[in-house]
């Protein structure tokens, strides 16, 4: 298929900065292969992908990839077609407490609603992969005299994405100026070992609460890594975890995990894991992934038996891309007491979020039902919401972040469905044209930002690098996810999420099953581009006004 | 944190002068120095005074809302009229109804005349009769900047308090020059009342030029005091000048200005400026400095600042200051601080905020010490925190000028202090 293609050097792709060419072999591979399966072979788009692997990929890499096509046994779906049916009422409430645990999470599921992967082939039960409504109660031991302090969250929700502890951008009174946001809050270790080896002896009694200043009817979820960071140097070994952190490599045990989370009380604890930094599928290898999941049970082992402080665990969920060890890791999970939900962060993988999505229901069919579940790399609204519908719970708060450090105000609305309705997700305020358009973000919104100030000065804060750009866009931003969730929970009340997911996918012109790459202008006709795709901006590109790292924030679009 | 109650029970003003954009009233004398505290009715705001105004350049200050402003009890703030007149410019500023609306602060307003950044930032600016000529940055083509264009651009921008364009020579520079400065900017000033659209709306205010000699000082302060304006600023200091010879400008043109307006000293924000020209007769001060050094990570605080990055910080548990009570310090540690300044843009805000309750508050603490008049024993006591037993001679030497003596104990404190050689400090690096 490659007689008639002039092999020259492929061209300077933004999404792939880095020297090391391998995950853009990868994309640009699984690109055409997509391409061609959607248009066919004579589709003269899917020709640049073509191109662009056949420069980068070394000829065995390729032999091999055609082979496992060949085989059927290439990580695609091949028969996905789009059948979202109404969720039945089941409403098999599930009333799950854990015994050692302080965290109880009830739950009303409905029939799957989302098709199971052909290459899913075990058999997956009903509740295991449908969407659930329902709400996480964390019952915390406090010294003080007010007794046990009970926090809860609604799911399925969001959980605040912070940097060093805090929303990005937005102090304490800021962030109260967001109203109804969910009470949880997600904070990464990795923020806070710029110093040393992980001791918080001199945060005091009242732990990680205390330090960041957190409300403490806030949900506290510690975490290792920054969801938003997709690739690292560190390396784990058998007995640490390697995190990067500004100071440099640090070593992360169990031990030394458990005494973390002792002195930072945490209600829900994400335990060390040895996570798995492979973009290609085909070619990680087995032994790595297996003892990727050995490792990681042994930690969660050790944690469990050295840590003084019980808080809720969340055990991470392994196994790559590879469905049988998937499968291994959850059952080892299920046979481990005092675990209250599962996270999926294993997920660093270059595959579409369709596919990776398949990877997690097929660990959930292994896996208890009646706990909750978080993912990770799952914040884009069109993610979140196919996310949501294969039963996760939880996701970050990451994509309005992503969406504030672009200069970009959100205008999606989950229940739009006319054509009336606008099918831009986003309003670019460095256009020119904001320059004396005196409007708020979007007419009518709520939010402090566009209460009190308008396209015209956020646009000019943007252009003369002031902070305060950040500040109002997140805050606006931050108001709209919140505003989403709510509508999928309402969405998820009345029993109609399959549909109105559909609609809203198709609505802002999302391929409803396999969303095309940031830059892939061609998979579908109809989708001309990412809406939704801040987030792989983000991963290459630090753009905050304060970074000191200059990097052209924007590219005015060649009209 | 606010200022609602500091004059109360003092409703009878000692002086008071009245001008159609500003009323201005004396409300207190310090009985020993020639410090006073006054409230000024601006079009959109009452300032109280002395008065320290964060600098908001682009018109917004470093990543704080408005309404994080007020709370921080800013009555005044700065934009910067070079700065604003290229981005977004004046066409703009009109359509958006001023600077005001555009940024949505309600309170005071002050603009100055842009001639500052032509001289400072650009380097082949030429100065001639007409105006100041230099290249612009942007395109490469030679504008020129008169005085009338800079009032033009502030009648635009709407500030309660505009600043006429003066003909600025470095306090360092000596000779002809300053002299012939002096005189330009007495017959600017007189163009640029001419060319004020809104006098009923906006005040503009000369500034008291001459370098660093006494005798074109008082001859400029002199000439000015004739124009009878709202208000006067001191110019043309805070350059890198011998401190001897600041406090000696200052003291002199507040000497000269009318008793019953407003004297700005610009350019001034440490803490020990601050208090020292108080004593002088100042009322209004502006300073990039406490937000500026908030971005490197440097707290405020009266003995001095805390550079937060360094490793000592790491396990210190205290707030920056156990005294303050602004929103950073009831609710963070030093070792928390330590962690986040200069990595995220919060750490920065959070400095930001409390370096402008800092400043706000050491204005506060000496308005109550005038309206009390017990300001020489705050200055001792601010001196002794802020240096133990050595003060700079030009402290002493200043002070000293307004009755003050620093190296003698009086009846309310036993400090004394010993003046030592430190009259070219810049940067406080304590």
């Amino acid at each position: 298929m490659s007689e008639s293609i002039k092999v020259k050097t492929a061209p300077f792709d933004a999404r792939f900065p880095n020297v090391n060419q391998t995950k853009r072999c990868w994309q640009n591979y699984f690109d055409y292969t997509k391409c061609v399966e959607a248009k066919g072979e004579d589709f003269a788009p899917c020709k640049q992908f073509l191109r662009a692997y056949t420069t980068l990929c070394p000829s065995e890499w390729v032999e091999n990839w055609d082979n496992l096509k060949d085989n059927g046994t290439f990580p695609m779906a091949k028969d996905a077609n789009l059948s979202l049916r109404q969720p039945l009422s089941m409403n098999t409430s599930v009333r799950a407490i854990s015994r050692k645990m302080s965290l109880h999470f009830e739950f009303t599921a409905t029939k799957a609603a989302m098709p199971n992967a052909a290459s899913s082939s075990s058999s997956s039960s009903i509740a295991s992969s449908a969407p659930r409504i329902g709400k996480i109660l964390v019952s915390r031991e406090t010294e003080d005299q007010q007794g046990p302090l009970a926090v809860s969250l609604q799911t399925p929700n969001f959980l605040k994405y912070t940097r060093h502890g805090l929303q990005p951008h937005l102090v304490r009174e800021m962030a109260a100026e967001l109203g109804s946001m969910p009470k949880a809050t997600r904070i990464q270790l990795e923020d806070f070992l710029a110093d040393d080896t992980p001791d918080f002896s001199r945060v005091g009694e009242q732990g990680m609460h205390g330090f960041v200043a957190l409300d403490r009817s806030e949900m506290l979820v510690l975490d290792t890594l920054d969801p938003t960071v997709v690739s690292r140097s560190a390396k784990s070994s058998n007995s640490f975890m390697g995190i990067d952190s500004e100071g440099g490599t640090r070593r992360l045990t169990a031990e030394n995990f458990a005494r973390v989370t002792d002195q930072l009380k945490p209600d829900i604890v994400v335990p060390l894991a040895d996570y798995v930094e492979e973009p290609l599928p085909s070619l990680t290898q087995g032994k790595r992934i297996s003892k990727s999941i050995s490792r990681s049970a042994k930690w969660l082992e050790e944690y469990l038996a050295k840590r003084q402080h019980q808080p809720a665990v969340f055990a991470p969920v392994m196994g790559s891309h590879s469905l049988e060890l998937r499968e291994i890791s959850a059952r080892k999970i299920e046979a481990m007491d005092g675990i209250s939900g599962y996270a999926f962060n294993d997920i660093s993988l270059a595959l579409p979020f369709e596919h990776k999505l398949r990877l997690v229901q097929h660990s959930l069919s292994e896996l208890s039902a009646s706990k909750p579940r978080y993912m990770a790399g799952a914040s884009a609204p069109d993610d979140a919401v196919r996310a949501i519908l294969a039963g996760i719970d939880l996701v970050d708060s990451s994509y309005p972040y992503a969406v504030t450090e672009q200069g970009l105000a959100s205008t999606y609305d989950f229940s739009a469905c006319s054509s009336e309705d606008s099918s831009a997700a986003h309003l670019d305020l460095w256009q020119k044209s904001m320059f004396e358009n005196f409007r708020p973000l979007v007419d009518g919104c709520q939010c402090f930002t566009c209460r009190n100030h308008t396209r015209s000065y956020i646009h000019h804060l943007l252009m003369t690098k002031e902070m305060l750009s950040t500040v109002l866009l997140q805050i606006h931003n931050m108001h709209y996810y919140q505003r989403f969730f709510e509508a999928i929970r309402a969405s998820l009340a009345r029993g109609t999420l399959a549909q109105d997911a559909k609609r809203f996918l198709e609505h802002y012109c999302c391929d409803p099953f396999d969303r095309p790459a940031a830059g892939a202008e061609v998979a579908t006709a109809s989708c001309t581009k990412n809406v939704f795709g801040e987030l792989e901006t983000l991963a290459i590109q630090e753009c905050s006004p304060t970074t000191k790292i200059q990097r052209k924030r924007h590219v005015e679009p060649a009209v | 944190m606010t200022t609602s109650d500091e004059f109360a029970g003092l409703s009878k003003p000692l002086e008071t002068s009245n001008s159609p954009a500003l009323r201005f009233e004396v409300l207190a004398r310090c009985s020993t120095t020639k410090a006073r505290a006054s409230k000024m009715h601006l079009p959109h705001y009452t300032a109280h005074t002395p008065m320290f105004m964060p600098v908001g350049t682009m018109g917004s200050i470093k990543g704080i809302t408005t309404k994080q402003l007020e709370a921080l009890d800013c009555h005044v703030i700065l934009g910067n009229t070079y700065h604003l007149g290229s981005r977004p410019g004046p066409e703009l500023l009109d359509s958006a109804g001023g600077l005001h609306k555009f940024m949505a602060w309600n309170r005071g307003l002050l603009t100055d005349s842009g001639g500052f950044q032509m001289v400072s930032l650009l380097k082949l600016a030429n100065i001639t009769e007409e105006g100041v000529e230099f290249e612009n940055p942007h395109d490469g083509k030679k504008m020129m900047l008169t005085p009338e264009m800079s009032i033009g651009l502030q009648n635009s921008i709407g500030a309660d308090i505009m600043m006429q364009l003066d003909d600025v020579v470095s306090s360092l520079t000596t000779g002809p020059r300053v002299e012939e400065a002096m005189w330009r900017s007495v017959r600017w000033l007189d163009r640029s009342i001419k060319a004020h659209k809104r006098p009923t709306e906006q005040n503009l205010f000369p500034i008291v030029q001459g370098g660093l000699d006494e005798r074109l000082r008082t001859l400029s302060a002199k000439e000015l005091v004739k124009r009878d304006s709202p208000g006067y600023a001191i110019g043309g200091l805070s350059g890198g000048e011998a401190k001897g010879s600041f406090w000696r400008m200052v003291t002199l043109s507040t000497d000269i200005l009318p008793t019953n307006k407003p004297r700005y000293c610009m350019g001034v924000g440490y803490a020990e400026d601050l208090v020292v020209c108080s004593a002088l007769g100042v009322d209004m001060y502006d300073c990039v400095f406490p937000t500026r050094t908030a971005r490197f990570g440097n707290a405020l605080v009266r003995t001095g600042s805390l550079a937060l990055r360094q490793g000592r910080f790491k396990d210190d548990m205290d707030p920056i200051d156990k005294d303050c009570d602004c929103p950073t310090c009831k609710a963070y540690s030093r070792a928390y601080l330590h962690t986040t300044v200069t990595k995220d843009t919060t750490g920065c805000h959070l400095i930001t905020i409390h370096n402008i309750a800092f400043q706000m508050r050491l204005m506060r603490d000496i308005r109550r010490a005038i309206v009390e008049d017990r300001f020489p024993l705050f200055i001792r006591e601010f001196m002794q925190t802020r240096f133990g037993k050595t003060v700079p001679l030009w402290i002493v030497e200043a002070l000293r000028s307004v009755n003050v003596d620093l190296t003698v104990a009086d009846k309310s404190s036993s400090y004394t202090a010993v003046p030592i050689d430190g009259d070219s400090q810049k940067e406080p690096s304590y």
